[in-house]
C-alpha cells in the first residue's frame, strides 16, 4: 500500500512537474485601450481561444504606456523584463528607430516561412519590403485612414456640408466660426494629432505624388509645392479657425472639445470610434469625409501602417511570439476582429463580405477604397519626426511660418540618412 | 567598508563611467555595436541650437523654482507659525500637494490650464475677467512659467516644514528685547527673523536649486518640452535624444554637461554660504 501511494505521489509530482515545464507566459504589449468594457471582452477572447488552442499557454496582457514616439516601447524593451511580442504604433519612422537600435527581431524569414506575405495586402508587403532593404521588421495589424469626422446633426441643423474645393471649406470655416463653434479642434502635445490635420493638409493641398517625392527626398520640402500645405495652417490659424491656444491641447483635450459639440470638426481615423465610444458619443451621429482639395483625385485619406506586430530581440518566447502573430493573421480572427463592435481600423488584407460594425467605419472604409495618402508621421525618418511634430507645434501657435517652418523641416531631412 | 565601496563602485562610479564611455561613442541603443568618434557628439551638442535654448529654460526653470517653491514656503510658514490651535492642519494641508507624484501633478494641471474646459480660464471668465484668459501652455512667453507653477505646488510643502522648523529655533527672547525696544513687526522679520533663518534658508535654496535642475517630469507630462521647444529643459532634451531618437551618444553629453552644472551650482552656492556666515 505505502509503495503504492509512493508510486502515485511519484506519478503525480513527474505530471506537475511536466505541466510546471510546459507552462509557458507570452507577455503581449497591448492592446490600447483594454480598460475599455467592448475592447477587454473582445481581447480576452482572443487570448482565451489562443490558450485554449495551445494547452499550458498563458497570454499576459501589458497596458501600453506610450508608444515608440515616446520612447515607452524602447524603454519597456530595454528593461529586459518586457514583452515578448508588441502591438504599437508604427510606419517606417517609427520601426526605424527600434530598428536602428536593433531593438526588434528582422521578420522577413517568417513572410515567406508562415505564408505572412500571403496574408497581407499584396501593395503592403511590397512596400514593407521596400523600406529596409528587403528586411521587415513588423507584421501589420492595422492600416490608417485619417480625415474629417463631423457631427451629422450640426451640419444638418446649420445646412452645412463637407465641400469638394478648399475654397468652400474656407467659407464653411467661416460660417462654423460665425456660429460661435471651434472650427476644427487639433491636440498637438499629443504627437500623432498634430501630424494628423497636418497630413491631411498637406496631401489636400499638394497631393499624394508629391507628398510621396517629398518623402523620398526627391522634392525639397521648402518647395513651394510641398510647403503650401503648412501655409494653409498658417492662415487657418491667423484667421481664427484653429485657435493658438490648441497648441496647449493634447489628444483628450482636442477630442472633448468635440465630443461636447463645441467643436464642428476633426481630423481622425479608424481608432476615434474608440475615443468616441469611451467618451459616450452616439456614433451613429458622426459622419466622416477626407479633405477637400482643389487637384482632382486627392481628396483622399491619409495613412499607412498604422498598428504592427514587433517581436523584440529579448522576447523570451520568440516561437510563442510568432504563433500568436499566426494566430492573429488567421481568418478567424481577423474576421472576429472586423465584425467586433470595438473594431477600430481598417485591416490589413480584403476580408470579403464583412461589414464594420459602425455606419462611420463604413464611410471611412468607402472613402480609403480607392487609396490612401501619406500620413508622414508614419513615413518620415525617425531623426526628422520631433522636428516635424514641433514645427506643428509652432505653425499653431503662431512661434513660425509655414514657409520657415518648412525650411527647417528640410534642413533636417538633408541631414537624414 | 568594501561592500559599500562595491556598491558604490556599482551604482555610482560605474554609470559614471559609462557615460563618459558613451559620450565618445556612436550609439543608436544598447544593442548596437557602438564606435569611437572622438569629440563628434560633444561638437554636434555644441551646435544644437536647441541645447542652447533648453539650457536658458533650464536656468530659468531654477529660478522660478527656488523664488515659487522657496519664497511660497517662506510665506507660508511666516503666515501660521504662529498659529497655535490651527497651525496643525493648515502645515498638513499644505503639505498634501508635495504627497501627490509630479506625474499626476502634471495631469492636474493640464487639466486646470485647458483653455477651453480648465478651471483657471472658465473661474476668470465666470469672474467677469475674460480678458485674462490665456493660452497656459501654448503661449511661448508663458508656458515655461506656467509648467513650473505645478512643479512648485507640489514642492513648497517641504520648504515650509523646513522654514517652520528653522522658526521654531529662533530665540524668543529676541523678539521680546526688539519689542522691548520699539521695534514694528516688518522690522522684527528684517531683523530677526530672516537672520535667524540664515541656515534653513541656504539650506531650502541649494534644496530647490537641486530640485529645479531635476525639474523632468511636470514638463514631460505637460507639453513635452513644446510647444516648439519653447519648455524644453536639458534633462526632457536627454530623454528625447536617449530614449527616441536613441541617440545616447549626444545623450550622455548632456548627461555631462547638467552634472557639470549641478557641480558648478553647488560651488558657487557654497562659497556665498560662507561669504555669508563670516
Amino acid at each position: 500500500m505505502l509503495k503504492f501511494l509512493a508510486g502515485s505521489v511519484a506519478a503525480l509530482a513527474i505530471l506537475a512537474g511536466g505541466a510546471v515545464a510546459n507552462a509557458q507566459t507570452l507577455k503581449m504589449w497591448g492592446p490600447e485601450q483594454i480598460a475599455e468594457p467592448l475592447v477587454a471582452e473582445l481581447w480576452n477572447g482572443i487570448k482565451a481561444d489562443f490558450e485554449k488552442a495551445n494547452p499550458g499557454v498563458t497570454v499576459e496582457f501589458m497596458p501600453p504606456t506610450g508608444t515608440i514616439s515616446n520612447g515607452a516601447v524602447q524603454a519597456a524593451i530595454q528593461s529586459d523584463a518586457g514583452p515578448d511580442v508588441i502591438l504599437t504604433n508604427s510606419g517606417i519612422g517609427r520601426i526605424t528607430i527600434v530598428r536602428n537600435a536593433k531593438q526588434v527581431m528582422p521578420l522577413t524569414e517568417q513572410y515567406e516561412k508562415r505564408g505572412w506575405k500571403d496574408q497581407i495586402y499584396p501593395w503592403l508587403y511590397t512596400e514593407l519590403k521596400g523600406q529596409f532593404g528587403g528586411e521587415i521588421y513588423e507584421v501589420p495589424d492595422g492600416l490608417d485612414a485619417l480625415g474629417i469626422w463631423y457631427h451629422k446633426d450640426v451640419f444638418a441643423a446649420a445646412g452645412w456640408e463637407v465641400p469638394d474645393t478648399w475654397k468652400g471649406f474656407e467659407t464653411l470655416l467661416a460660417a462654423i466660426e460665425a456660429k460661435g463653434l471651434q472650427p476644427i479642434a487639433i491636440g498637438p502635445r499629443t504627437t500623432g494629432s498634430a501630424g494628423h490635420l497636418f497630413g491631411n493638409l498637406l496631401q489636400s493641398a499638394s497631393g499624394k505624388e508629391t507628398i510621396g517625392q517629398a518623402l523620398r527626398k526627391e522634392i525639397a520640402w521648402d518647395d513651394p509645392k510641398v510647403a503650401t500645405g503648412a501655409v494653409r495652417l498658417q492662415k487657418l490659424i491667423e484667421a481664427g479657425f484653429i485657435k493658438k491656444e490648441m497648441a496647449g491641447l493634447d489628444l483628450d483635450g482636442a477630442s472633448r472639445l468635440w465630443f461636447n459639440k463645441r467643436a464642428a470638426m476633426f481630423v481622425a481615423g479608424p481608432w476615434f470610434t474608440a475615443n468616441a465610444r469611451k467618451a459616450g458619443y452616439d456614433l451613429a451621429n458622426a459622419g466622416y469625409a477626407p479633405m477637400p482639395s482643389d487637384l482632382p483625385g486627392e481628396a483622399i485619406p491619409t495613412g499607412g501602417v498604422g498598428w504592427s506586430w514587433l517581436v523584440p530581440v529579448n522576447s523570451k518566447q520568440p516561437d510563442l511570439a510568432m504563433k500568436w502573430i499566426d494566430f492573429m493573421l488567421s481568418d478567424a480572427v481577423m474576421k472576429k476582429r472586423a465584425q467586433a463592435p470595438a473594431s477600430t481600423m481598417i485591416y490589413p488584407r480584403e476580408l470579403k463580405g464583412i461589414e464594420p460594425s459602425t455606419p462611420v467605419l463604413r464611410e471611412i472604409f468607402a472613402a480609403a477604397a480607392g487609396g490612401v495618402g501619406y500620413n508622414p508621421s508614419v513615413y518620415l525618418p525617425a531623426t526628422v519626426l520631433d522636428t516635424y511634430f514641433q514645427m506643428i507645434q509652432g505653425l499653431i501657435s503662431g512661434q513660425v511660418t509655414g514657409a520657415a517652418g518648412m525650411q527647417q523641416m528640410q534642413a533636417k531631412m538633408a541631414e537624414a540618412k | 567598508m568594501t561592500p559599500a565601496l562595491v556598491l558604490y563602485a556599482i551604482f555610482s562610479l560605474l554609470p559614471i563611467a559609462a557615460t563618459f564611455w558613451l559620450s565618445f561613442n556612436s550609439s543608436a541603443g544598447f544593442n548596437t555595436a557602438s564606435a569611437f568618434v572622438g569629440l563628434h557628439n560633444y561638437q554636434a551638442t555644441a551646435a544644437d541650437p536647441i541645447v542652447w535654448q533648453s539650457l536658458w529654460h533650464t536656468f530659468l526653470w531654477l529660478i522660478y523654482h527656488v523664488v515659487l517653491a522657496g519664497g511660497l514656503g517662506l510665506a507660508l510658514a511666516l503666515a501660521i507659525s504662529r498659529l497655535k490651535v490651527t497651525q496643525v492642519f493648515f502645515r498638513t494641508a499644505f503639505f498634501l500637494p508635495h504627497l501627490v507624484s509630479l506625474a499626476v501633478v502634471g495631469v492636474i494641471w493640464a487639466n486646470i490650464y485647458d483653455p477651453f474646459y480648465g478651471l483657471l480660464n472658465t473661474g476668470l471668465t465666470e469672474l467677469g475677467l475674460g480678458a485674462f484668459t490665456q493660452g497656459w501652455l501654448s503661449d511661448p512667453a508663458l508656458v515655461l512659467f506656467s509648467v513650473n507653477v505645478a512643479s512648485s505646488w507640489q514642492g513648497f510643502g517641504l520648504y515650509m516644514l523646513l522654514f517652520i522648523a528653522g522658526l521654531q529655533s529662533i530665540d524668543r527672547a529676541l523678539y521680546d528685547a526688539a519689542e522691548v525696544d520699539g521695534a514694528s513687526s516688518w522690522q522684527k522679520l528684517v531683523h530677526v527673523t530672516l537672520p535667524g533663518l540664515r541656515e534653513v534658508t541656504t539650506f531650502v535654496v541649494s534644496l530647490a536649486m537641486i530640485n529645479g535642475l531635476k525639474g523632468f517630469a511636470t514638463v514631460f507630462v505637460m507639453t513635452n518640452g513644446g510647444p516648439f521647444y519653447q519648455s524644453e529643459l536639458i534633462t526632457t532634451y536627454i530623454y528625447r535624444l536617449a530614449f527616441q531618437s536613441q541617440d545616447h551618444g549626444r545623450a550622455a553629453v548632456l548627461c555631462i554637461l547638467l552634472s557639470l552644472l549641478a557641480i558648478a551650482v553647488t560651488i558657487a552656492f557654497n562659497r556665498w554660504r560662507t561669504r555669508l556666515s563670516r
